[in-house]
């Protein structure tokens, strides 16, 4: 295989993955560069294919078509035990006839390293993941937590360039997965090695990624650092998957000055368009206006307005979560600091506005969530 | 080679192998099932120079049929007592270790054993016992006896099976709901288990209906279907033995498939009426 | 389970007297049919004479007559051979079944139909089974007439019907499937994730068969070849029909003085028979334990 400088600054890319499972498109031309030492997580619903995608570049599914390339090296050709990446399953999939002493050590046996080395790196490795205490022990007799540090440290021994994770923290104890996520994320960091990290959970996707891909129904939805995924959702799922979004449906009234107004049940709002001249009048389209940054206090700025009556209060921890009836019925979020003076009172009548460059208008008009596109 | 080359030829080598294999097991049945249909000139192997049902006839026989006629209904007898029984007293013995009553271990063991031990072994002790100790060898006492021995751990086996699938907490709320123990095990537990009791049964009787080792030595005068079998094939080997045969495995295919379908009504039912239950 | 474990609420108590009831009709059953029977064989085998007298003075006479004629050593030798004949015959044969079965085989459907049709023999007549041999193994049979078919011989021969050839042949399509039957089960139970762990860790097929999936299936593989074992180590009726006698293993040895009369040398055989089996399972006792199979 040939090397380039210019393919070696990933440790992965994808090159438009398809994969079908009988009729059953799980990736559907999916391409994504990793770049050097980066935490990439996919976030996505059940289903997504998400990993589907994960275990095609690990070489456990065969994608119809595109490319795997790991560290400059196109592999699509090659099995699992050929390519240059470790994984860690949801389960751990510990070898049950093994010591965690000859668990950690298997990945080295198979490359064939002299026996001595072998002993030296698992000794390191069982004291940098601090299980060496356990390492006599047969898995059946671990906890959780311990399961979990060992299929990391047998993943990690080899030093592998990419480690992919399959909701690797989905298992354990809700008690157990803050403090096991930063230390990942610290091992990340200290390695400098990518992860590839599946999950279901955005609070994981959001607190651990360099960048964030967001799957639903085989495909990419959107792309980003954490805050563009939060403040600039892409398309409609992405407004709807992630929580504190408030979304609008509605037909283009006009295009003027770089702005549409967009006409709702709820009433019409301008939102700022990038590529005017594409959107029609008469158009329909979606857009969305995260739920912390309404004001209930409109002033001048504020040109979307609406007026809405407090039906309920949930508190979250550091946030207020209000849920707002409109007057044509629907709902509306809205979140403020749990310091924040303004409170609202339940069945209390309040106005709301929002400045026309918080409106996020989605990409083409995306299809219902719910719908099948197999 | 590729290594998917390799793969797909491993593949090859070994789906080749089982399916040899499974022309190995079956063809001598299917042959038998042939040759049973064969003319009364032929001899009891190929060329098959007409086809008749002469030997199925001659099978029936009234000679024959007198010959044949009680041992057959004995073995059929034999065979669903042995069900029975073995459904029976496999379901308490599952029932008894779930609690890990002291000595269970010895126990389980003790039960595994009847698998273990070789037919011949059972049989001979049976017949030495009833010699020695003056009791008569009769198909529905020693023989019994010895049937049971060998179907039994296969029934426990099926309903330990069965008990370490299904869910405890139904019971637990059955308990929690009022129901004292007894009517809860056979509203909840007994139909959550069914599957496994119908699958001792068919081990009882398929096995019991075609037992002949142990048959052999504890059997007195009158004699099991196997037994006669043995007896006429030790005397002259006749194609009337393969429509023998051919009928008595038909019998036992048709018991299998016969429970089969029970197994899927119930399993179905059990399914439906409790979501959930696997 | 640890008896510390809490309390569950179930319609049996932990160690509740009632169990006990429960377990009686089967173990009385067990005792009665199985242990007894078997004491009493190794009780007569040290019978004097022949006579039936429960006063039957005890000695090692007949242990004595086993040595005295080379022909008895020598058949337990043959029967020994045998079976180790057929253990290695059904431990390749069985595993790349299994393996075939659970490993390469994708569909649900197919993998059962297979499982089926690989057991649903074991619940017809294991006498007709072997009757049903006999066309297939005569001067004439079916194996000869497809050799002269496909032009590989020019004529008969006869080195299949009574012969150990034709035993071995039979044996083998009754036996295998004890030998297949428990790794099927076993490795049915390896989760697929755990193969998958080992070829990221650049396990190679070899490796990974070697040092995951034999290692796995290891108390399967070992319950098949003890039933194997055992069964062959008795197996009378295959070598009685097919064999036509020429070729006796012990369990017809046991038959023939059992019929003449000869109770308590008949005896000495069977005692022979279990101590060579006794001396089998607890090899194999050593290496697995069997309750753990319910546990994999």
């Amino acid at each position: 295989m040939t090397t380039t400088p210019e393919q070696n600054q990933y440790d992965l890319e994808l090159k438009g993955i398809t994969k079908h499972f009988g009729s059953f498109m799980a990736v559907g031309n999916l391409s994504l560069s990793v770049e050097r030492g980066q935490f990439v997580c996919l976030l996505g619903p059940s289903g997504c294919g998400k990993t589907t995608t994960l275990r095609i570049i690990a070489g456990l599914e065969e994608p119809e078509k595109g490319e795997v390339w790991i560290d400059g090296r196109r592999v699509d050709d090659d099995p699992p035990w050929v390519r240059d990446f470790a994984m860690m399953f949801q389960d751990f999939a510990l070898f049950p006839h093994m010591t965690i002493r000859k668990q950690v050590a298997f990945g080295l046996e198979m490359l064939k390293r002299p026996k001595e080395e072998i002993r030296r790196r698992v000794d390191e490795t069982l004291a940098t993941f601090e299980i060496g205490a356990l390492a006599d022990r047969k898995p059946d007799t671990l906890s959780g937590g311990q399961q979990q540090r060992v299929a990391l440290a047998r993943a990690l021994i080899t030093q592998p360039r990419l480690l992919l994770l399959d909701e690797p923290i989905g298992s354990l104890d809700f008690s157990l997965r803050e403090a096991v996520m930063l230390e990942l994320k610290d091992v990340q960091r200290r390695l400098g090695i990518s992860f590839i990290w599946v999950t279901h959970d955005q609070n994981e996707a959001f607190s651990l990624g360099d960048l964030v891909v967001v799957m639903n129904h085989a495909r990419i939805e959107q792309v980003g650092p954490p805050e563009a995924i939060a403040e600039r959702p892409r398309t409609r799922f992405v407004a709807e998957f992630i929580q504190g979004n408030n979304v609008f449906e509605g037909t283009v009234e006009s295009v003027e000055n770089g702005n549409a107004r967009i006409g709702t049940p709820s009433g019409s709002f301008d939102v700022p368009v990038e590529d005017a001249p594409l959107l029609a009048p008469g158009a329909v389209v979606t857009f969305s206006v995260r739920a912390d940054i309404l004001s209930t206090r409109p002033q001048a700025e504020h040109v979307n307005r609406l007026e809405a009556t407090c039906n309920a209060v949930e508190y979250l921890g550091a946030i207020r979560r209000y849920d707002l009836q409109l007057e044509d019925g629907r709902s509306l979020k809205y979140e403020q600091f749990r310091s924040a003076a303004a409170r609202i009172k339940e069945g209390e009548r309040v106005s709301i506005g929002w400045r026309v460059e918080d409106g996020v208008l989605h990409a083409s008009p995306s299809a219902p969530s719910d719908e099948h596109r197999a | 080679m590729h290594w998917r080359t390799r793969q797909k030829a491993a593949k090859i080598i070994l789906g080749g192998i089982t399916f040899f294999f499974l022309i190995f097991q079956w063809f001598p049945l299917f042959t038998m099932g042939v040759l049973s249909f064969t003319g009364p000139d032929d001899g009891t192997t190929f060329p098959m120079r007409s086809l008749s049902l002469h030997w199925y006839r001659e099978f029936l026989r009234d000679s024959f049929v007198d010959d044949f006629k009680p041992p057959m209904y004995r073995s059929l007898v034999l065979a669903v007592i042995c069900s029975v029984t073995t459904a029976g007293l496999a379901l308490a013995a599952a029932q008894a270790m779930r609690s890990r009553f002291a000595g269970s271990d010895l126990f389980f063991y003790l039960i595994l054993l009847g698998i273990m031990a070789p037919g011949i072994l059972v049989g001979l002790g049976m017949a030495v016992v009833a010699r020695v100790l003056g009791i008569p060898l009769a198909w529905y006492s020693t023989t019994l006896a010895v049937h049971l021995v060998w179907t039994l751990p296969f029934g426990l086996l099926l309903l330990l099976a069965a008990f370490n699938r299904f869910d405890r907490e139904l019971e637990e709320a059955a308990l929690t709901l009022g129901a004292n123990r007894w009517s809860a095990f056979w509203r909840i537990t007994f139909p959550l288990v069914l599957p496994g009791v119908i699958g001792a049964a068919l081990f009882g009787f398929t096995l019991s209906y075609d037992e002949f080792a142990r048959s052999l030595f504890a059997t007195g005068s009158e004699q099991t279907l196997p037994l006669i079998i043995f007896a006429q094939f030790d005397r002259q080997l006749q194609p009337t033995l393969y429509a023998i045969g051919t009928t008595t495995t038909v019998i036992s295919l048709g018991m299998v498939g016969l429970f089969a379908l029970l197994f899927r009504i119930v399993r179905r039912r059990a399914q439906t009426t409790s979501p959930g239950v696997n | 389970m640890p008896p510390h474990q809490h309390h569950r609420m179930s319609t049996v108590r932990e160690r509740a007297s009632v169990s006990y009831l429960l377990a009686l009709p089967a173990t009385l059953w067990m005792i009665g049919g199985l242990i007894v029977p078997i004491l009493f064989i190794v009780w007569v085998s040290f019978w004097t004479t022949r006579e039936f007298a429960l006063d039957n003075p005890l000695s090692l006479t007949h242990y004595i007559k086993l040595f005295d004629k080379p022909v008895y050593l020598k058949l337990v030798g043959h029967t020994v051979l045998q079976t180790m004949v057929l253990m290695g015959i059904t431990l390749v044969l069985g595993y790349c079944m299994a393996y075939f079965i659970v490993g390469k085989v994708q569909r649900d459907g197919r993998k059962y139909l297979l499982i089926f049709l690989l057991i649903i023999p074991f619940w017809t007549s294991a006498l007709i089974r072997t009757i049903a041999w006999i066309p297939f193994l005569g001067v004439n049979g079916v194996i000869n007439q497809s050799l002269i078919f496909l032009g590989l011989i020019d004529e008969p021969i006869g080195i299949f019907l009574y012969s150990r050839t034709g035993i071995t042949l039979a044996q083998v399509s009754f036996y295998t499937l004890m030998a297949t039957g428990p790794v099927v089960y076993v490795m049915r139970n390896i989760p697929p994730s755990v193969l998958q762990a080992a070829q990221c860790l650049k396990a190679s097929p070899f490796h990974v068969f070697w040092r995951i999936t034999v290692p796995l299936t290891l108390p399967g593989i070992l319950i098949g070849q003890l039933l194997v074992f055992l069964n062959v180590m008795a197996d009378f009726a295959t070598a009685a029909a097919i064999g036509g006698n020429k070729f006796a293993y012990l369990g017809n040895l046991v038959l023939l003085l059992y019929d003449s009369g000869q109770l308590p040398f008949a005896s000495v055989i069977a005692v022979v028979m279990m101590v060579c089996m006794l001396a089998g399972v607890a090899m194999m006792l050593k290496v697995v334990d069997i309750r753990r199979l319910g546990a994999l």
